[in-house]
């Protein structure tokens, strides 16, 4: 069930009167509504995959009161081991047993050895990325004592399966949502107004933004050898927004939907196109993802702490894993390499942590504010020549998109075969980064004016937008679903 | 609790008051004129009516259409026709009706251009098929009998789905609910843009699903063996059509007494059968064939969220056409 479905539509009115209006007595019971509705939810792709989702549950239920218990460190690493490979043993035969084998293949076919070895028709339960590191989190939280294991189960189940955040995140933290579900929730009008605004900004960014250019980005990828430069630079800027509006609607919907059961969830996006640098860009983009890669491996592997050599080595572990997490395929992996690349400078030079205050600097220098400006859009250019490796159905079609752009010079008047207006796009996706500018210190509330006109105003232009740019004829699921 | 309700509500329609404003000051819904039946049997749009056809999610097409005193899209106010003068009529559905373009840019108006002593009648209506094209033409004798040719536009996939003449069901659509609903422009708009059919897709499927279980619970409980699935609506269409179409199409030539002579099939190959080529071959009917003409130009020849010819996709239709009575030599 997507955010965007007619189902989902009908599925969250029902779940909200029933949580606020019958199951509101006591915890158990709201906890009891939750978990129904999140399997509900959730067996909607297909129910078969549920039965991975309760037995993650009961694994890491059971290992995290041991670990609670178990006094004997041997025994606790034994328990967190059990946990850490029976939930990357699901990940990875789902997810990497296909890209595996097929890699073994062509290394060996690579030197003259025939090996035959059939790969597996496996379907990728939908969110199985998301969830396997949100109840990972919980077993090292927990081997790690920051955090007590709950003997509630209907609660942890809850945890695990929160239907809001568990197709595509934000990949939560035990600490943050387990005691909210441990607690009694009560209706908060202005939480949900909220809310329901949060939701309003996802879905705008979600049908005008990121399904509005995909037909455009489908159709200049799918033939990139046939176009030119300037068409296939449209076809990478075009794919930056698509991804950002899919994913960063998806997680203000997964927001705003929790603001309306009195959950607070953590922010994911922070505006990543008007990051400074990489660093910034990595504080901003996916942030319940980097900073779980931050607090689970970078600083276990020692993080900047010791020799450059062994941070340098703890960069590239991270981008290397980020990117695998993506998919199992060499773009995603150089994706990961790309960006490690990037990092690296500010990193050497100890600028990573220059704009660690995550605001947009407003100061009116105006030499502070052409640097802001040039800084910027050298960030933008840089992370969009990265899509290009994550869009690519190839690696070597990336490498020869990139080719093309540096390569092939001349102008070409693009026609889409439904024949979009592109200067529709061009207009649109001006004004939203100007939207975005001006609401740049408040991830958590894009329409939250003071001013009652303004919000109305906004309303209806948010509205509007979607009617004018809905396409009937669009692929409406979520990018980040996938993987 | 009321309070916060109440101020739910207003906002909400304050919001769908001022989309409504909105739909209506861009002017992005469509318009689409009244029909009716006239008294030969023959459905027509209301005479004398104008208005705008709009195409696109953002008016990416916009067409003025008159409908004259004859009931079609036209340049001309009456259709007379007469023995001393050459006239040649091109009847068919939406493609011929030609709403997606300004009524002074039609395929005739682009063929008089040419011929400029040639008078081309339109006789386009959306939904035409080939026995709605026939009975018009029956219909109305006393004005076809003195035109020189009768150009009929045939989709093969879609006009010879029935073998014989019936007043169509789009008539009954025109109910008092349906011209409620079409004064909301913010209605008709979002049902152009296609927002309800996943409503309406999703009803049609949980209708499907609940039938088949209930039809599986009730022979559970009797203990009879389980009835085969009903037939999902797509599968329907699943089925191999050209021997209907070409039986279709023997069945109304005859039963309108189709005129070879006078009579032209405007046709895209490609989309008809092998067989249904070979019988108009072996029995000498007229044919204009656009396909290849189509074909050799790259440009996209169809509108932006429709199916219907651009103004290249018409400008190809009125260059087969005019080829086509340079060639017949008319006098």
């Amino acid at each position: 069930m997507f955010f965007n479905s007619i189902d989902f539509a009908v599925f969250l009115p029902i779940v909200f009167i029933l949580y606020w209006f019958t199951f509101n007595q006591n915890i158990k019971t709201q906890n009891v509504l939750v978990l129904i509705a999140s399997y509900i939810f959730y067996g909607w792709w297909d129910w078969r995959f549920l039965s991975l989702i309760v037995f993650s549950t009961l694994v890491d239920y059971t290992l995290g009161i041991l670990l609670g218990t178990e006094v004997k460190e041997t025994k606790r690493k034994i328990y967190l081991w059990i946990s850490i490979i029976i939930n990357l043993g699901f990940l990875g035969f789902f997810k990497y047993y296909n890209f595996f084998i097929e890699s073994f293949v062509d290394a060996f076919t690579f030197f003259g050895q025939d090996v035959r070895v059939t790969s597996l028709k496996i379907v990728l339960p939908a969110g199985i990325s998301f969830y396997t590191f949100q109840t990972l989190s919980y077993t090292i939280d927990v081997y790690k004592r920051n955090l007590d294991p709950t003997k509630k189960f209907i609660a942890f189940a809850a945890f695990i399966s929160f239907f809001p955040q568990l197709v595509a995140g934000p990949i939560e933290r035990a600490s943050n949502l387990l005691p909210q579900i441990l607690k009694k929730r009560k209706l908060n009008y202005e939480q949900s107004i909220d809310g329901l605004r949060l939701m309003l900004w996802g879905l705008f960014k979600k049908v005008v933004i990121a399904d509005s250019l995909s037909p455009i980005v489908n159709d200049i990828f799918e033939n990139y050898s046939t176009h030119s430069s300037p068409v296939l630079i449209m076809g990478a800027v075009f794919f930056a927004f698509q991804i950002y509006g899919d994913f960063s609607g998806y997680s203000d919907i997964a927001i705003g939907t929790s603001k309306l059961f009195g959950i607070e969830l953590m922010s994911n996006f922070k505006f990543p196109y008007l990051s400074r640098n990489i660093a910034e860009f990595w504080r901003r983009w996916h942030i319940s993802l980097s900073t779980w890669f931050r607090d689970y491996l970078y600083i276990p592997l020692g993080g900047s702490r010791g020799s450059k050599i062994k941070g340098i080595r703890n960069i590239f572990v991270i981008f290397l894993v980020s990117g695998f997490w993506h998919g199992a395929n060499w773009t995603f992996i150089f994706w990961g390499l790309f960006h490690a690349v990037l990092f690296l400078p500010s990193f050497l030079c100890g600028t990573n942590r220059k704009y660690i205050n995550n605001n947009v600097n407003s100061s009116f220098s105006f030499l502070k504010i052409v640097s802001n400006i040039y800084n910027t859009l050298l960030t933008f250019i840089l992370v969009t020549v990265g899509w290009v490796f994550f869009r690519s159905a190839t690696i070597t079609d990336s490498f020869t998109y990139l080719k093309i752009i540096f390569t092939k010079f001349s102008f070409e008047h693009y026609t889409h075969p439904n024949g979009y207006r592109l200067i529709d796009y061009f207009i649109l996706l001006l004004f939203f980064m100007i939207y975005e500018y001006i609401i740049r210190n408040n991830e958590r509330n894009p329409i939250g004016f003071k001013n009652e006109y303004v919000r109305l105003f906004v309303y209806i232009l948010l509205v509007f937008l979607m009617l004018l740019f809905y396409d009937d004829g669009v692929d409406r699921s979520f990018i980040y679903s996938q993987f | 609790m009321k309070k916060n309700i109440s101020k739910f509500v207003i906002y909400s329609i304050v919001l769908l008051l001022s989309l409504e404003l909105l739909v209506r000051i861009f002017h992005l819904h469509n318009e689409r004129p009244e029909r009716y039946l006239d008294e030969y049997g023959v459905e027509k749009w209301i005479p004398n009516q104008v208005g705008y056809s709009i195409t696109g999610n953002r008016k990416q097409n916009v067409g003025k259409y008159r409908i004259n005193n004859f009931g079609f899209n036209s340049v001309y106010d009456n259709y007379e026709s007469s023995k001393d003068s050459i006239e040649v009529a091109i009847v068919g559905d939406s493609f011929i009706e030609g709403f997606h373009q300004n009524y002074t840019n039609s395929i005739s108006v682009m063929v008089e251009k040419q011929l400029p002593n040639i008078k081309v009648l339109e006789f386009g209506y959306a939904g035409y098929n080939f026995s709605e094209e026939l009975n018009l033409i029956k219909s109305y004798n006393h004005l076809f009998k003195d035109i020189d040719r009768v150009i009929i536009y045939l989709r093969y996939t879609d006009d010879l789905t029935t073998g014989e003449y019936k007043v169509s069901n789009r008539l009954s659509l025109n109910t008092p609910m349906n011209r409620l609903l079409k004064k909301s422009k913010l209605i008709v708009y979002a049902k152009d843009m296609g927002l309800f059919d996943s409503v309406k897709n999703k009803l049609i499927s949980t209708r499907y699903k609940l039938t088949s279980a209930i039809g599986f619970i009730k022979n559970l409980i009797s203990l009879r063996k389980i009835p085969d699935l009903p037939v999902k609506p797509y599968e329907m269409n699943e089925v191999n059509n050209d021997s209907i179409y070409l039986a279709n199409f023997k069945k109304l030539v005859k039963t309108f007494n189709y005129d070879k002579k006078k009579n032209v099939l405007l046709l895209d190959f490609s989309l008809c059968s092998k067989e249904f080529l070979s019988y108009l071959r072996q029995n000498n009917f007229k044919t204009i064939n656009f396909d290849a003409n189509f074909k050799k130009h790259i440009r996209p020849k169809i509108l932006i969220y429709d199916q219907h010819w651009n103004n290249l996709g018409r400008e190809i239709i009125a260059n087969e056409i005019v080829e086509y009575i340079k060639n017949e030599n008319l006098k």
